[in-house]
């Protein structure tokens, strides 16, 4: 639900790269969403379209790399997957309070052309 | 064509405005609390009662969120209370930046506890940092115990859990058991009380933990 307020950040982002880096024009922007993070990808992408307008971001291809939950079972020092509702091992049966991935926002990269 | 790499967080102005507040109310000896949970689940009630129970021996300001508004401030006033709202105007959550413009209206220094209630919310409230100590949660028992499994982010990132409304608990299907077992599930050592703020039911206990937490941050003063 407050997926406006995470793109116009991510914006705010890539306008602060956009000038770092010299770009004339940009057609790709990148960034990771982990499965824990309650975004949900049609409201994102909409806020997008929204905010976009008029701005060096318009048309642009908002490229979303979605990440898997998972943790990390100190039993088996294996990774596996898993879901808000399960966090047991699948070789242990084990619970694991060790999420290491499905927190992720970020942008990861911008591609453009440079002036 | 460059690509150029940025792996940002997002979030990462709201923490970085969270940080600075937070080193602030820290040199103050403010404890901060989070109060988050669905519309209707007891939120200004809670604060009620703590306020009721606390505000002889401390010294209490309050951020009151809520979208269009300023009906729970205004409840809040009525007890003599130092307290600034925030209408968010929509937006379902409050941000550290709300916050910083919030305690430019409010005179904290001589504050022992600053309470924010968070927009009505269980899901995106979970995100923002607010610069608090302890994010605390308000569910009541006629939202069913399903919750916590269908809310789990918020639930695993609570160090308190105000179970409202126990009242009714014997007028609903609400199971303790189960519920206890799914929130532990998900945050082995979250902080739960039981309390009712019709009867008064719990209130003590939660104030006694509350009162504890207030006096070990305010010692750093
Ligand atoms: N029976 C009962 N009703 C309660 C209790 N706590 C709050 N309420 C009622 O629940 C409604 C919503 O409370 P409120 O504090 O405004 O919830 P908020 O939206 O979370 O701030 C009000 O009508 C309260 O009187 C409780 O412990 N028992
Ligand atoms: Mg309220
Ligand atoms: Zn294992």
């Amino acid at each position: 639900m407050h997926e406006v307020s995470i793109v116009s950040d991510m914006l705010n982002i890539v306008y602060e790269n956009v000038q770092l880096h010299n770009m004339k024009s940009i057609n790709k922007i990148v960034i990771k969403v982990g499965e824990f993070t309650c975004i949900n990808e049609s409201s994102l992408r909409f806020a997008y379209e929204c905010l976009c307008k008029n701005t060096i971001c318009e048309n642009v291809k908002l490229e979303i790399k979605k990440i898997k939950a998972s943790a990390y079972c100190n039993n088996c020092r294996k990774i596996f997957n898993i879901s808000y509702t399960n966090r047991v091992c699948p070789i242990c049966n084990k619970f694991s309070k060790n999420v290491v991935t499905g927190d992720e926002l970020t942008v990861d990269s911008i591609e453009g052309e440079q002036k | 064509m460059k690509s150029i790499v940025i792996e940002k967080n997002i979030l990462k102005n709201n923490n970085e405005i969270a940080s600075k507040i937070r080193s602030a109310l820290n040199d103050k000896g403010i404890y901060t609390i989070n109060m988050i949970g669905s519309p209707g689940s007891g939120k200004t009630s809670v604060l009620e009662q703590i306020i009721k129970h606390i505000n002889r021996k401390f010294n209490i300001a309050v951020i009151e969120g809520d979208l269009y508004t300023t009906k729970d401030a205004e409840r809040i006033e009525n007890q003599g209370i130092n307290v600034v709202q925030l209408n968010t105007e929509g937006a379902c959550h409050l941000d550290a930046n709300m916050i910083e413009q919030a305690l430019d209206c409010i005179d904290i220094n001589n504050a022992d506890l600053l309470v924010i209630e968070n927009v009505g919310n269980l899901v995106c409230p979970a995100s923002y940092d607010l610069s608090e100590d302890s994010k605390i949660l308000v569910m009541s028992v006629t939202e069913g115990h399903d919750k916590p499994l269908k809310y789990p982010s918020m639930f695993q990132k609570a160090e308190v859990l105000i179970l409202n409304k126990i009242d009714l608990v014997r007028y609903t299907n609400f199971d303790i058991g189960d519920f206890y077992k799914d929130v532990k599930s998900l945050n082995e050592h979250i902080h739960i009380f039981e309390i009712s703020c019709t009867s008064g039911k719990g209130v003590q206990k939660l104030c006694d933990y509350l009162e504890g937490q207030i006096m070990s941050k305010g010692v750093n003063r």
